[in-house]
């Protein structure tokens, strides 16, 4: 034999020595690991389990300190209706200072009677009988793996049933699974087959999955095997069910269609309140401003005033607004603001209106001036109503005055008119057009053309009095016998535009700042 | 036109006959193979009832001679060793002895809930070599005149017979339905 032939004899050799005593190793480990399990298990003794069709081995434990050498106890077992044989010991340790004494036997019979008999120094410690294919305790089923199937929810589970012939329809499985960090998991039971599919578990969740093996008890039985190392998998994330999507979709959906045909139902009542229809005075001014393009001067100098006199739609819409009064007559004491019936008032108007346009602006002529008046008007009065006198104060009518004023409330009459004027007027002049309440009156005083009341008027009766401011006042004073008078604010030409606001914003009510002041004074511009 | 009609239907008549002897051949066809091993296990499960009730009788449940039974010993390696014929051979030797000893049972016994029991497991008997049959397994009696068959016991008691009984449908009986050929191409 050559050197190189001699080496490699001694390398396979180590080799074989290496490998065997890793098997043996390993299958003094296994061992151990069975044996602690029937220890638990099985309460006769010896112990004996067959791990496959030839290997049948039995033990029994005893303390280190009470067990003797190997050489006391003796192993018997003889089948049915044969002769008796011994089984050679061994000695393997066990925990908690313990001895096993092992029996190991390779050829074995099934489906026979086996009696089994322990002697210690020709006294029996042990006697069992037993028939070895209902001892069988099995490997754990190899090649665990688990997968996933696609669904939600669920994991397949495969594994390699232990290699023995004629027993595969025999077997049955137990698939334990945890979810992570839950010590105590569930178990599904498979029968005669090698995979399983776990449902029902959570989504996107790690699980622990084992596997033993057992064998059912109806031709083979035994014990559970030990469980499989254990698989960890994770299950698929959650997805939206299908279902709750299309119906979440539908439900919408019709909800839409309700929103839309109760839309469509109403469509008028919600345009009215998102689009509000702005009145246009088209309809009551006819014409202005299809023909002369909203010239009110114009239009009013075209048209006659008797079609808004007689237009009854006019005032039937239009509702009988508050005047405030401007003065409450005091006939004993001086006359603030002589009353003057309406129906001399036009004509007494125009006289007052040219004597007020006559007016200096002296303080004194100005005084003389406004008691000339007052008495002029009283006298007036008396004339045109013989009873009124000091009843007058006791009658309902109210009264409006107008009186001129200096410059430097002009402003503030602009102010006051324009601001949230409660009235509406109507003033027809034949000559001048009535921009302004003022100046139109003012207007009024040089030309013939006054302030002409309609038949309607209606004015609120004053509780307040009304102190004159001085002389320096004149004052148009009208009385209402009953007849309803509609004023409307004229603006100038440049402000028509504003007509459609203030319409828009007349309200048949006295600001509530402005109650207290149930007077007002409307003072006239004099032009001169 | 006519002549050309009776070629016609004869050409018909003679396809019928060929479809038909097709999909209904003259000789009855074997029984379908009895694979499932679960027809057995009940039977396995019944003569193991009978094992049980017997444990409980006291008087009138024993044998007045001694019966032969089949050896139900199984070793792997011996029993692969043997060809199908063999095995078959031993199973129904086996199962004819059994019958025997059951009939001698059924005769002998007093029980009526044991009669019933026996009654079941001969029955059952009968239908394990039904299936046989079914498998292609070819029909034997072992000859009654031998006396000293190999592969006997005797048993003195009901109860051994019984024990005899369970082991052997679970071992050898089963071992060869296991292994019947017919039920190895079916999984094939």
């Amino acid at each position: 034999m050559t050197r190189d032939q001699h080496r490699r004899l001694v390398a396979v050799y180590l080799v074989c020595c290496v490998m065997g005593t890793v098997s043996t190793a390993q299958r003094a480990q296994d061992f151990q690991r069975k044996a602690s399990m029937l220890l638990a298990a099985e309460p006769e003794n010896p112990k004996c389990f067959a791990e496959g069709r030839k290997a049948f081995t039995c033990f029994w434990e005893e303390d280190e300190e009470r067990a003797g050498p190997v050489e006391q106890y003796s192993f018997t077992y003889a089948y049915q209706n044969e002769n008796g044989s011994r089984c050679p010991l061994t000695v393997a340790p066990a925990a908690g200072g313990k001895k096993l004494f092992v029996c190991h036997l390779d050829r074995i019979q099934m489906f026979v009677q086996l009696d089994i008999q322990v002697h210690r120094e020709s006294v029996m410690i042990h006697n069992r009988s037993l028939l070895v294919e209902l001892v069988f305790l099995l490997d754990p089923p190899e090649n665990v793996t688990v997968s996933s199937t696609g669904h939600q929810g669920q994991l397949n589970v495969s594994w390699v049933p232990p290699p023995l012939k004629y027993m595969d329809d025999s077997m049955i499985y137990e698939v334990m699974y945890a979810k992570e960090g839950d010590p105590a998991g569930q178990v599904e039971v498979a029968r005669a087959c090698s995979e399983l599919i776990l449902r029902g578990l959570q989504a996107a969740t790690r699980y622990r999955v084992e596997v033993r093996v057992r064998l059912d008890g109806i031709t083979y039985s035994g014990y559970w095997s030990a469980w499989s190392d254990p698989v960890w998998m994770e299950t698929l994330p959650a997805d939206l069910d299908p279902l709750i999507v299309s119906l979440t979709f539908i439900i919408t959906f019709i909800l839409f269609l309700l929103c839309l045909i109760v839309l469509l139902s109403h469509h008028r009542f919600f345009i009215k309140k998102v689009w509000p229809t702005i009145p246009v005075p088209d309809s009551k001014f006819q014409g202005l401003f299809t023909v002369y393009g909203g010239d009110l001067q114009e239009w009013l100098r075209q048209t006659s005033g008797g079609l808004w006199v007689t237009s009854a739609l006019l005032y039937s819409e239009e509702r009988p607004s508050p005047v405030e009064v401007l003065s409450e007559l005091n006939l004993c004491r001086s006359l603030a603001s002589p009353p003057l019936p309406p129906k001399a008032c036009n004509a007494s108007t125009q006289r007052d209106e040219r004597e007020l346009s006559n007016g200096s602006d002296s303080a004194q002529t100005d005084e003389w001036r406004a008691t000339q008046q007052q008495h002029w008007l009283m006298e007036r009065l008396r004339e045109t109503r013989p009873g009124m006198g000091s009843s007058l104060l006791e009658s309902q009518d109210t009264y409006v005055t107008l009186s001129t004023n200096n410059h430097s409330e002009e402003d503030h009459v602009d102010d006051t008119l324009e601001e949230a004027l409660p009235l509406e007027m109507h003033v027809a002049s034949r000559k001048t057009p009535l921009s302004e309440f003022h100046s139109d009156l003012g207007s009024g005083q040089q030309s013939s053309g006054s302030g002409r009341l309609s038949s309607q008027s209606s004015f609120e009766y004053p509780s307040q009095g009304w102190t004159p401011k001085g002389p320096g006042y004149t004052y148009m004073a009208v009385a209402d016998s009953g007849v309803s008078m509609d004023y409307s604010p004229m603006s100038r030409v440049d402000d028509l535009g504003k007509v459609a606001l203030y319409a828009n914003e007349y309200k048949n009510e006295i600001p509530p700042h402005r109650r207290p002041f149930l007077t007002r004074q409307y003072h006239v511009h004099d032009d001169g | 036109p006519t002549g050309r009609m009776k070629i016609i239907l004869r050409g018909l008549i003679a396809l019928l006959l060929i479809v038909l002897e097709w999909t209904c051949p003259g000789l009855p066809s074997p029984p379908r193979p009895i694979c499932d091993l679960r027809v057995l296990n009940h039977f396995i499960q019944e003569a193991r009832d009978a094992e049980v009730a017997m444990k409980s009788c006291r008087d009138g449940c024993g044998l007045t001679e001694l019966v032969s039974v089949p050896q139900t010993t199984v070793n792997f390696d011996d029993w692969e060793r043997k060809n199908a014929t063999e095995q078959a051979q031993e199973v129904q030797t086996g199962l004819w002895l059994l019958h025997q000893a059951l009939g001698l049972l059924q005769a002998s016994m007093t029980d009526v809930d044991l009669n019933n029991h026996i009654d079941n497991s001969i029955r059952n008997l009968l239908s394990i070599n039904a299936v046989l049959r079914s498998l292609n397994i070819q029909e034997y009696t072992p000859p009654t005149s031998a006396v000293g068959l190999e592969g006997t016991w005797k048993v003195s008691s009901v109860a051994e017979v019984l024990q005899v009984h369970v082991n052997f449908l679970r071992g050898k009986v089963r071992l060869l339905l296991v292994g019947a050929e017919a039920c190895q191409q079916d999984v094939s």
